[in-house]
């Protein structure tokens, strides 16, 4: 006589066994990969290419091959730079603060969130190098000893908490993602025949003999990192919107930006996933694991912090009349009705309006509609940095100076080229490291009963 | 360690058994340990060979020497092209400049300058404050940059071919003398002359040649010489007279813009502008009467808009109300007031007309006469000499040359197959002129087609003198060696006449002997005195007061020209048309400066063309675009006017007369791509010349002086019947301001009636800014200044406190400012497509401002929501009244770019500036986006070597670069740069007053634009000095902070502007 719990769903499906998770993730590895591999990572790295002559050709020439002018001094390139940074808060959170909460959905996820997130902060961390005029003096952002004494950078500038901000978090990432990967690395390597692949994975490995010690030790890592990394989820977007949020141009000075900033960030981050999730399960046949219990999950992640994100700007026009400072409530009023009035009801229409439809189930169990709101979302975000950015400068405080931005061809080059280096290392990521944390995934497989009662 | 220095009662320690066996090798090794270095001669010389084993650390040496020696060597910077002096010229202190006082003159322009050489090359022209008419403006500061045009030729030449001197003197003494033996006509045609020696050299010319008929036709593009003839019809003037701004306490202009567009608009500026300060007991009231926004319009205080055929109406119907002669007519009405305003000011008023139409300017004369102005305010006694070319003269030559009447030209000075209306009868009549000669620099459109060109001297590589005005006397000198091989015009003048003397001792016997210089003036110490200061004003003697006799002419019919202007109007039909200069280019002269065609015009603010201006209803009407920008070019129309048609594109401008456009002469130079400067020709988007279909370069805008029209034997710039019709294509304009209006922003633009200034109490017009604060329980109103998170620099009252104070009342908007900071400070000229993308470089900028019909006041009174307040508050009023604004960095205490720098390359001085180190910039524009003035700017390129620039920027010509001031780096691309309140005029005062031991004087030194601004708006001072005018100016009650409740805390003051007028909107 026995009782058993009825809540606990399985969340892996397929009645798999260990061997066959093993197989499942490492079988891409060992084969040889499929023509639509062959077709996106072309595709992908003309693109890449193409955005890396870009950025070689502004390096070359000069800031000034971007459309920007004497009154719209960032646009793109910061939009593009917040944009990525925030798509990478997906990763550490799912990884970081869920691990925390003790959410083992994620475990089928928080791989390739990641290892998003490492990519998502490269192409970020690109941006404030090449938007400097003199990118081949970049190091004088860092406190470094020099010759001329007592020469420091200035800890006053956001940009400078920027710099620490974005290097912590990336080398915080690097290291959690790749901890969790060795582990993996070493069944790999045990499953390898060439010799060559043997010693790649062997050394990536880093020596992982799987002895109760070793997971020990890896367990207690993981949580010491998460720990670290769960400040840095809200630390980086943080100091980021500080750029703006500490300076003085109306739309710019606000105080709410810190946690609107996070909350867009985690909004934006999770569609990527989505957006990358569905397009890996189905290529990868990897439904069993990532199921539509997550999709689901991530959807109500990307309805709560969509909701956030609309109550932040309705909060900001709302301040920006009650201030009664009417360069302030010049600059909301221009933000909506203005020139760029287009850009802010996209940003409105995608971010705070489409969200809402995932309260129905139908909606957000609905594996097509969640990757076509994913895509709406992530543009959604990109019109929001870049609203923040060009309508707050374009028109300041005086109206002299009053100018509109044009991208030019570079500009566009520039962040599609990124699009394309994201995609190259995501589909590189997706050949040759395991895509789901395996024998993490493997704690998991007997959450529920099903299988064992199905087998007796 | 050594068992010989230790004695038994010492404990002993061994470093291992070796030592306590004491080993020979141990021993050995430890005699070794601490080696003294053998020395590298030593090593060198082989001594220590025996002993290699300390060899490593010399080998160390060694290799860090000779990386060292080869990194030394492998970076050492190239030199290129610099001559040291071999022996220290006198006068000459390698990094001190040396000043020469000189006379600016090109026969539409008039100043009293002074050059400022830096070892021996002029890079900066002022004005001479102390001593003549030093009021300079934007051209005359451009013109240094003329000097070091590559494009100049580098000597004689014939046809095209090169020559030497000797041939082209030979070429002009066969010309002559033929033209001597056959009594045939030789034409001397100039710019009109007002210097007595070169007429006196063209005297020795006609002595030496007396069988020859040697006549001199002076010449000018723009011409003015009706107000000459109308003065002395009326009033028996001996020519143009000295307008007395200063005694005006009304002005009247109709379409006379006197502060650009006007023989000696720079003088006239700055007459005017002292009388329109609030501070004094009267303040000037400015009526204008104008169909385009002219710069004297945009700061009249009362400014209506007519048709160009109206002129004549409004003069006449002036006269009507003062003396009750003619009758009244459609204009009475709008001009009763103006009329009543004179006849309050008789005697102490002035009435000045632009059209060169001798009716108009008849009456105008009658005018003043009936006013009592004659000899007050119109000194007829003065007489000016510029722009006055003999219109009747020039058509008889065209018309003597197309009948092969002349035999030898001489042309110096002129440009008439550019710039006459009758060009292409000209270009005719000089072919079948026998030989021809020019003395112009350039192959120019004249100069291409003569037989020699004989280039003279730059301005400021010559001797000249000038009597421009009445009793005024003034020297040009040389401030350089000549660059090319070209000779003076007079020198060959005097060389075709047989006199071997140089044209500076011509000039000193030419003085000597002169009737206007009294004997006891003729000694050296007098020339010195002359020369040194630039010019003398002599006391006319008895002889001469002729000049202003109150009699007029037999001939004049007051009631002919009454009629006259009747049926001027009456005849008008179509749209009318109004040619105009511009600021920078003027008469086309400037306009291949490459910093003449990058100043802003003061109204529209659009550079490097010209077009057609109309006003915004029309325009609309017309379906034309009416606003410009990035990527919003104009629409282009064609002008057909008296068989003539030109195209341009159309630049609506608010406050033209609708059914007029006005169009601005000195465009479209070098048509035929004629090589007259580098920066001559549109350029394209990455660089080179954008050709035609034919392959010719493209010059920069259309000419427009085919158009001028022929009336009366004189040129009208008036035209009337011209039709416009859009031709459906567009062209890029580009212009540094996109938005015109205030959006009535109060805390950046102050402005105020001069009843009010007079009676009002300071909150009327200039209420300090306020924020509501909790203080004790209560809130209370605190002066934003006193509200503060941070400490401020320690600046106030410690050491020196740089600042400037800018009057707003004052500045007129000519631009001077502007290029005298691109000139100082090695500003970028960066072309046309960059200025475009608004990434125009400028330090400092003018921002005009037009009214808007909506107000915040209007909005409230009409419950008119606020979208639509503000979308409304775009649109500049018809007839708007417009603000200059000089607006550069603001040097804040609170600077909010110093924050943001990430590696604190912009920082404070503890004299209160905020500077840019260039070297630390890493360029992440941080600083530009948080200013909250715009006043920072990037380097985009490298336009000092990037191919884009190439035309324009001087600098990367091998002798344009010659005009950079060795003083101020050249900025390297990637970093921002803005005004640094000229510091390193500052350091230079500073180490003077040091080296004389005195505190530093107020006033000792000043930066570049408010010594070239000719209305003193601009006050340079230490705030800390209590004493000094600028601390005094920033405690006026006029002076404000712009943007005050930001919290920046500037350093820089405005102050409140004041216009003469009843209400605020008249």
């Amino acid at each position: 006589m026995f009782k058993e719990a009825a809540i606990r769903q399985p969340l892996i499906l397929g009645q798999k066994s260990y061997g066959d998770i093993t197989s499942d993730v490492i079988n891409p590895i060992e084969n040889k990969a499929p023509k639509g591999w062959y077709i996106a990572i072309t595709i992908s790295s003309i693109i890449a290419l193409w955005g890396i002559g870009c950025i070689l050709y502004l390096i070359g020439t000069g800031i000034g091959v971007w459309g920007l002018n004497k009154t719209v001094g960032w646009a793109w390139d910061i939009t593009n730079f917040v944009w990525w940074v925030g798509i990478g808060h997906a990763g550490t959170l799912i990884s970081a603060v869920l691990l925390l909460f003790r959410q083992r959905w994620r475990m089928a996820i928080n791989r390739s969130a990641e290892a998003m997130t490492i990519f998502a902060v490269m192409m970020a961390a690109l941006f404030p190098g090449i938007h400097m005029g003199r990118i081949w003096l970049a190091y004088f952002v860092f406190p470094l000893p020099n010759q001329f004494g007592s020469l420091w950078v200035n800890f006053n500038s956001p940009l400078l908490w920027d710099v620490f901000a974005i290097s912590t978090y990336f080398t915080v990432s690097l290291v959690f993602w790749y901890i969790g990967l060795i582990p993996d690395f070493a069944t790999i390597r045990d499953r390898m025949k060439t010799p060559m692949a043997k010693k790649i994975y062997g050394f990536l490995s880093f020596g992982w003999s799987g002895k109760a010690k070793h997971w020990t030790r890896f367990e207690e890592v993981s949580l010491v990192l998460a720990g670290i990394a769960t400040p840095l989820v809200f630390s980086v977007h943080s100091i980021v919107s500080m750029d703006f949020a500490t300076s003085v141009i109306p739309g710019w000075h606000t105080t709410i930006f810190p946690p609107y900033f996070v909350s867009g960030a985690v909004f934006s981050g999770f569609a990527m996933v989505q957006t990358l999730m569905l397009i890996m399960r189905k290529t990868m046949k990897l439904e069993n694991y990532v199921t539509i219990k997550h999709i689901e999950y991530m959807n109500i992640v990307i309805i709560v912090t969509g909701s956030i994100v609309g109550v932040a700007y309705i909060t900001e026009l709302f301040m920006s009349w009650y201030s009664g400072v009417e360069y302030e409530s010049y600059a909301f009023i221009n933000r909506f009705s203005g020139p760029y009035a287009w850009a802010y009801w996209a940003m409105m229409t995608c971010n705070v309006i489409s969200p809402q439809l995932f309260w129905f189930k139908k909606l957000r169990t609905s594996l097509g509609f969640t990757f076509f709101m994913s895509i709406i979302v992530n543009i959604g975000m990109w019109f929001e940095r870049f609203v923040i950015i060009v309508t707050s400068l374009h028109r300041d405080y005086v109206p002299s100076s009053w100018t509109w931005f044009h991208p030019t061809f570079v500009d566009i080059g520039v962040f599609i080229g990124t699009i394309g280096i994201f995609f190259t290392l995501f589909l590189l990521f997706a050949r040759f490291f395991p895509v789901l944390a395996l024998n993490e995934l493997k704690s998991i497989l007997k959450v529920s009963g099903e299988e064992y009662k199905s087998k007796h | 360690m050594n068992q010989n220095d230790s004695m038994g009662t010492e404990n002993r320690y061994w470093t291992g058994m070796e030592d306590l066996h004491e080993t020979k090798e141990f021993m050995d090794s430890a005699k070794n340990e601490f080696n003294s270095d053998l020395t590298v001669d030593e090593f060198v010389s082989g001594a220590g060979e025996a002993n290699l084993s300390s060899g490593r650390r010399d080998f160390l040496k060694f290799l860090g020497f000779s990386v060292g020696a080869a990194t030394l060597a492998a970076c050492e910077t190239p030199v290129v092209r610099a001559i040291p002096y071999v022996n220290k010229p006198e006068e000459v202190t390698p990094g001190m400049p040396t000043y020469y006082a000189s006379t600016f003159h090109d026969g539409f322009d008039y100043g009293s300058i002074l050059v400022k050489t830096r070892e021996g090359r002029p890079i900066y022209i002022k004005g001479n404050r102390d001593h003549g008419h030093g009021s300079v403006n934007a051209r005359m500061i451009g013109s240094v940059l003329s000097l070091y045009d590559g494009t100049r030729l580098q000597g004689p030449m014939k046809g095209s071919s090169p020559i030497s001197w000797d041939e082209a003197d030979q070429g002009l003494k066969d010309a002559l003398t033929a033209a001597n033996a056959s009594g045939s006509e030789v034409v001397i045609l100039t710019e009109p002359i007002a210097s007595p020696s070169t007429e006196a050299a063209v005297g020795e010319l006609k002595a030496a040649y007396p069988q020859a008929v040697i006549t001199h036709v002076p010449y000018s593009p723009i011409s003015f010489e009706a107000i000459g003839k109308a003065y002395r019809n009326v009033v028996g003037a001996s020519g143009m007279p000295y307008f007395d701004f200063a005694g005006a306490k009304v002005v009247v202009s109709v379409a006379a813009d006197f502060m650009t567009d006007f023989p000696l608009s720079a003088q006239y500026t700055t007459a005017y502008g002292s009388r329109r300060k609030p501070e004094g007991d009267w303040m000037s009231k400015h009526y204008q009467f104008e169909s385009i926004m002219s710069l004297a319009g945009s700061n009249a205080d009362v400014r209506k808009a007519i048709k160009p055929s109206e002129e004549g109406l409004v003069l006449a119907s002036i006269l009507n109300h003062i003396t009750g002669q003619g009758s009244t007519n459609a204009m009475s009405e709008m001009t009763k007031g103006a009329a009543e305003a004179l006849k309050g000011a008789r005697g102490a008023s002035l009435v000045v007309a632009g059209n060169n139409d001798i009716h108009c300017q008849n009456i105008t004369a009658q005018i003043n006469s009936a006013l009592g102005n004659i000899g007050k305010t119109v000194r007829t006694d003065k007489t000016v000499r510029l722009a006055n070319g003999d219109s009747t003269a020039f058509n008889a030559l065209v018309d003597r040359m197309n009948k092969e009447g002349v035999a030898v030209m001489l042309m110096h000075g002129v440009n008439p197959s550019y710039d006459s209306p009758r060009a292409v009868e000209f270009n005719t009549g000089l072919a079948k002129v026998g030989a021809s000669f020019s003395f112009s620099s350039h192959a120019d459109e004249t100069a291409s087609k003569c037989s020699f060109i004989l280039p003279n001297h730059h301005a400021l590589e010559s001797w000249n003198d000038h009597n421009v005005i009445t009793g005024h006397y003034a020297l040009s000198q040389p401030t350089i060696q000549p660059l090319y091989n070209t000779r003076q015009y007079q020198e060959t003048v005097l060389k075709a006449a047989g006199n071997e003397t140089s044209y500076y001792e011509f000039i000193k016997s030419n003085w000597n002997g002169m009737a206007d210089m009294q004997s006891t003036y003729a000694t050296d110490e007098f020339w010195n005195y002359a020369l040194h200061n630039g010019s003398v004003d002599l006391s006319m003697s008895s002889s001469s007061s002729i000049e202003g006799s109150e009699e007029g002419s037999s001939e004049f019919d007051l009631s002919a020209s009454l009629s006259a202007v009747k049926s001027m109007s009456d005849n008008a039909g179509g749209i009318e048309v109004v040619l105009y200069s511009k600021a920078g280019a003027g008469t086309g002269v400037h306009s291949t400066n490459p910093w003449m065609q990058e100043l802003p015009d003061p109204i529209t603010k659009v550079c490097w063309d010209n077009y057609i201006t109309m006003s915004p209803a029309q325009a609309a009407e017309m379906g034309f675009n009416l606003y410009m920008r990035e990527e919003l070019p104009a629409h282009t129309a064609t002008v057909s006017v008296n068989g003539v048609d030109l195209t341009l594109p159309v630049v609506p401008v608010p406050g033209q007369k609708i059914g007029t456009i006005g169009i601005a002469l000195g465009y479209g130079r070098g048509a035929n791509g004629e090589n007259i400067g580098n920066a001559a020709f549109q350029t394209k988007e990455y660089g080179g010349y954008d050709l035609d279909e034919a392959g010719n370069k493209k010059p920069i805008g259309g000419n427009a002086y085919p158009l001028v029209l022929m009336n009366a034997g004189m040129p009208s710039y008036r035209l009337t019947g011209a039709t416009v019709t859009g031709t459906g294509e567009t062209y890029p304009i580009a212009s540094t301001q996109t938005h015109h209006t205030i959006m009535d922003r109060e805390s950046v633009l102050k402005e105020t009636t001069w009843s009010n200034y007079k009676n009002g109490d300071v909150e009327s017009y200039n209420k300090p800014h306020t924020l509501k604060v909790h203080e004790g329980g209560e809130i209370i109103d605190k002066p934003v200044s006193e509200v503060d998170l941070w400490d401020p620099h320690p600046v106030e009252g410690i050491g020196h406190w740089w600042g400037l104070s800018i009057d707003l009342s004052s500045c007129l908007g000519c631009g001077a400012c502007i290029t005298a900071c691109h000139t100082e400070n090695n500003v970028p000229v960066v072309g046309k497509d960059e200025v475009r993308r608004s990434r125009d470089m400028h330090w400092l900028r003018i921002d005009r401002y037009f009214t808007s019909d909506m107000t915040k006041e209007r909005a409230m009174e009409e419950d008119l929501g606020t979208i639509e307040m503000y979308s409304e508050m775009e649109v500049p009023s018809e007839n708007p009244s417009v603000v200059h604004m000089p607006m550069m960095c603001q040097h804040c205490n609170h600077a909010p770019c110093e924050t943001v720098c990430p590696v604190a390359a912009t920082t404070h001085s503890n004299e209160g500036l905020n500077q840019m180190t260039y070297n630390r910039c890493i360029g992440t524009r941080y600083c530009a986006n948080n200013c909250p003035y715009k006043v920072r700017r990037f380097n985009w390129f490298n336009y000092k070597a990037y191919a884009k620039f190439s035309e324009v920027n001087p600098s990367q010509d091998m002798m344009g670069r010659m005009v950079l001031n060795p003083d101020v780096t050249v900025r390297s691309r990637g970093v921002m740069e803005k005004c640094s309140m000229c510091m390193q005029r500052i350091q230079a005062g500073k180490l003077d007053a040091k080296l004389k031991g005195v505190a530093v004087p107020d006033g000792s030194f000043t930066t570049a634009c408010s010594e070239a601004c000719p209305n003193d708006c601009i006050t340079f001072g230490d705030l800390n000095d209590v004493n000094s005018k600028v601390h005094q100016k920033r405690n006026d009650k006029r002076a404000y902070l712009a943007l005050e409740e930001v919290g920046t805390r500037p350093s820089i003051n405005y102050m409140v502007k004041v216009r003469n007028r009843e209400e605020n909107l008249a």
